[in-house]
């Protein structure tokens, strides 16, 4: 029996499909997928207050977008050196690609009024990245497993609820690890196909993975081992050495010499002094200053950190479901493996070289934070390029599961039943995922899986409840109800271009003045971080009160609270209607 | 024996997803609800008494408590305390069960329930008496402050402009203060600071001077058997442990009762000095010489009692 028939997860008849119909259906189905989910973030991006990083991308999309303008006015000025530095010099401690999509959707916007927000202009592209990641995930997984344990794959990652929360951000860690697993992806279809379409397409993709983030700089590394493994398994079932490379070198070849095209091609702060400029690119990176990061009731800002951080983070937010699926993929497709090894099974490479380039996904993500040096301030962003693999094996284990029952079934003769199993198995694998996402928004960062008792468990147990100041979002009702004319507010955490993207929405009232010490503020906010507790404090000096004027969170967990000055308090001057 | 079946055992993979989903909602409807925090107010001040502490357990919910029940329950030599063995009773609010071990060894005299809330009331076994808060009586009536070099008086003004330092800044300068020459930064006045470990500590704002020492001269102070507090500096300040050390000497009617010298990274550090033949002076001098040999940074407050 085929793995593919015994898993009993396809659509019916999938297999007598002719392979054209096979082919736009899928196509058909990850393009629903990628605008279904689209379409979700769309939707709940307003409730989303602005992160702190958004707002330094915001400052620097609005300098490209510029730049993109005199582009277009006057090729020859815009490509000189002098009006390339100055627009691209603004946060060169990134690549380009992602805020260049972030200022072209912001001038379209400010064209055709394409979105009711200015800020979702910013998010779109990210958006439609995460679109893109989930039809991926979708598409291997449908390719390698079933249709639906690529849709289970798919829907698993996009609603875990720190990937939900990313998703709608305009930052670049759903970008890039939309364009880590589509690497992956086009490698692994590389290895499958003849010509040259796909080790160009894997190429391609590298350089904007690149231009993305610095997470791309694993990709060699995980592919090369991915190709060096494929030599060694060839030796061991005495097949063709060269016969297993031969692709995977195609596709490493044009990483290596399309990829570092794209990549200043498409950065042009790297056109002039490219050398010069990479290495600081790559020593900021590489000598990235600590911030603060609280794990298990302790602060950590300097080395040694936690190697348990990423283990437990893990199991604290993604929801314990797909990581039980996960475990049980890649314990049996890791079984089978093995055993094909062997057994010198001569289609090894066809079998399980999907499944050895998963596993490779996850360890290469997670590999820098076995180190006690890596910082953790990001938080379990860190590593999410691992959770592609990570659902695509929760995939496969779910899919192993439901064909086992399904057998079971009609091996007792009940005969109506195990049509039922897939559809039963992959609702509850989704449930619990897209519960706990929907439920946690607008506060992503705060959200924790049942396994440490939700985020009141986590707040006990002394996980960062917030970080990045974006949750002034939740209390713009509050400070437009009741910040006086022309009142001023601390704004604590939140960056001062994502606060004036709040204005710039129409969410926040335009008269609200920010102010940077708690003195000169009608309202302070505070954002709780553990390190962040002293600016608590100023507020109670400030303001002569411990007593907060509203407090909000998640679950009963206060996250983010509001003082008011007393005089203000006392006559009830406010915007009250 | 029949053999059993293992591959029903993957069942347990969307039974898994079906009760974290159950879970994770009841996770979220567990904690109290803001009504459940009004409704306890009444119960609260049907108990309390001035000079009690109240505390939420876990600390994680007492802004919940603090926004519904206010500044009455919840004065700063309470919530920003060095330590409770003063505290003749506690008011521990409870969520879910939860107690802290503080409290271990104090008499429970009340118990009530609201709601998902609990409210115990604890007596002391053996409270410290406070004789002295020199924190609390920072003010020209008690107090006064200067420099010895050269020499200096601060003056006190009960209208200074508020200052806070913002994102990674200084603490709370309040309105009513000693404003000493040179800095604002050189004032003496009661804040509140976050320590080492990040918890609110109520004390007296004293940075050192560039050449001698800050003076804080207490005046017409009742005595207890000894003088005890603690020291420290704001968590961003010591955390480099580059900064010089900072020592502080007591002087009782002019002689030294002892000093302590705080070392970056000793965080919220303890002292206590016996006053021996001087215990139960009913009247004394008391003053605190705050100095260093690099002033840069050295953003040290302290707390001190006599009992």
């Amino acid at each position: 029996m085929s793995d593919r028939a015994r898993i009993g997860f396809d659509v019916r008849r999938w297999e007598t499909w002719p392979h054209a119909w096979k082919e736009w259906a899928l196509r058909v189905l990850a393009m629903a997928i990628g605008v279904g989910v689209v379409g979700v973030l769309l939707a709940t991006s307003r409730d989303l207050g602005y992160a702190r990083d958004e707002g330094f991308y915001f400052h620097a999309a609005r300098r490209y977008a510029e730049w993109f303008s005199l582009l277009a006015d006057d090729r020859a000025a815009a490509i000189r050196r002098g009006a390339v530095d100055a627009h691209f010099v603004t946060n060169h401690e990134h690549p380009a690609f992602v805020k260049s999509l972030f200022a072209l959707s912001h001038l379209a916007d400010r064209r055709f009024h394409l979105f009711d927000e200015p800020g979702t202009a910013f998010r779109f592209p990210a958006m439609v990245l995460a679109g893109v990641m989930a039809m991926v995930t979708f598409l291997w997984g449908a390719r390698r497993i079933g249709v639906a344990a690529g849709i289970v794959a798919s829907l698993s990652l996009v609603f875990m609820p720190r990937v939900f929360y990313n998703a709608h951000l305009a930052c670049f860690d759903v970008p890039i690890t939309a364009l880590f697993i589509s690497t992956f992806y086009a490698y692994d279809r590389t290895l499958e196909t003849s010509g040259i379409r796909w080790p160009v397409t894997t190429g391609v993709i590298f350089g904007l993975a690149l231009n993305t983030k610095h997470n791309s700089w694993f990709l060699p590394i995980a592919l090369s081992a991915h190709a060096m493994a494929l030599a060694l398994v060839a030796w061991r079932t005495k097949t063709s050495v060269r016969g297993a490379v031969r692709r995977p070198i195609a596709a490493l070849i044009a990483m290596a010499s399309i990829g570092p095209l794209v990549f200043v091609l498409g950065w042009p702060w790297l056109w002039f002094d490219t050398w010069a400029r990479f290495k600081e690119y790559a020593s900021f990176h590489l000598n990235h200053e600590y911030y603060n990061m609280e794990f298990l009731g302790q602060n950590y800002w300097e080395p040694p950190m936690p190697r348990l951080y990423a283990p437990v983070m893990t199991l604290a937010t993604v929801p314990f479901v797909t990581l039980a699926c996960a475990a049980v993929g890649l314990w049996v497709r890791g079984r089978d493996a093995v055993k094909g090894l062997r057994e010198r099974d001569e289609d090894w490479q066809s079998r399980h070289g999907t499944t050895l380039l998963w596993v490779m996904g996850v360890l290469v993500s997670y590999g820098a934070w076995t180190s006690p040096n890596t910082p953790i301030f990001g938080g379990t962003k860190h590593w999410m390029n691992a959770y592609p693999f990570l659902a695509l094996l929760a995939g496969a284990g779910l899919a192993r599961a439901a064909g086992a029952l399904r057998e079971e079934l009609e091996l007792r003769g009940i005969s109506r039943l195990p049509t039922a199993v897939a559809p039963i198995c992959a609702a509850l694998a989704i449930g619990s995922p897209v519960v706990q996402a929907l439920r946690a928004h607008p506060w992503g960062l705060s959200a924790y899986t049942p396994i440490v008792g939700g985020a009141p468990g986590a707040a006990s147990l002394g996980l960062n409840r917030t970080f990045w100041g974006y949750t002034t979002g939740s209390l713009v009702d509050y400070l437009n109800r009741e910040v006086p004319k022309n009142g001023r507010v601390y704004p604590h955490d939140t960056a001062a271009p994502a606060w004036d993207m709040l204005q710039a929405d129409g969410r926040l009232r335009k008269d609200i003045v920010a102010v940077w010490s708690a003195d000169e503020a009608d309202i302070a906010l505070y954002h709780h971080e553990m390190h962040m507790q002293g600016q608590e404090y100023q507020a109670w000096v400030a303001f002569g009160t411990v007593q907060p004027d509203i407090v909000r969170g998640l679950d009963g967990v206060p996250v983010i609270w509001a003082y008011k000055r007393q005089s203000l308090a006392t006559s009830g001057q406010s915007q009250k209607k | 024996m029949k053999r059993v079946n293992l591959r029903w055992l993957y069942a347990a993979l969307p039974l898994a997803g079906a009760v974290e989903m159950v879970a994770a909602i009841g996770f979220g409807h567990a904690a109290p609800g803001p009504d459940d925090y009004e409704r306890l107010v009444p119960e609260l001040a049907s108990v309390y008494r001035e000079g009690d502490l109240v505390v939420v357990t876990p600390r994680w919910a007492e802004p919940h408590v603090r926004h519904a029940a206010g500044d009455p329950f919840f004065p700063l030599r309470a919530i920003a305390r060095s330590d409770d063995a003063s505290f003749p009773r506690v008011v521990e609010i409870s969520l879910r069960g939860a107690r802290s071990d503080a409290f271990e060894g104090y008499r429970e005299v009340d118990h009530r329930e609201v709601g998902n809330l609990e409210l115990f009331v604890l007596e002391n076994p053996a409270p410290e008496r406070v004789v002295f808060d020199f924190v609390e009586a920072l003010e020209p009536g008690w107090a006064s402050a200067g420099g010895t070099d050269p020499p200096t008086t601060c003056p006190w003004n009960p209208r200074a402009e508020i200052m806070t330092g913002g994102l990674g800044g200084h603490p709370g300068f309040p309105r009513a203060r000693f404003v000493c020459p040179d800095s604002p930064y050189l004032n003496v006045s009661a804040t509140v600071i976050a320590d080492q470990s990040f918890l609110p500590r109520r004390c007296i704002w004293a940075h050192p001077t560039k050449r001698g020492a800050r003076v804080v001269r207490y005046s017409g102070v009742p005595l207890g058997d000894r003088i005890e507090g603690h020291g420290g500096m704001y968590w961003m300040i010591e955390r480099e442990r580059k900064g010089a050390p900072v020592t502080l000497e007591v002087r009782v009617d002019g002689e030294t009762v002892g000093s302590v010298v705080h070392e970056d990274g000793d965080g919220w550090k303890p002292f206590s000095f016996p006053l021996e033949e001087r215990a139960g002076r009913p009247s004394a001098t008391v003053e605190f010489f705050v100095s260093s040999p690099d002033y840069r940074d050295r953003h040290f407050c302290f707390q001190a009692d006599t009992r």
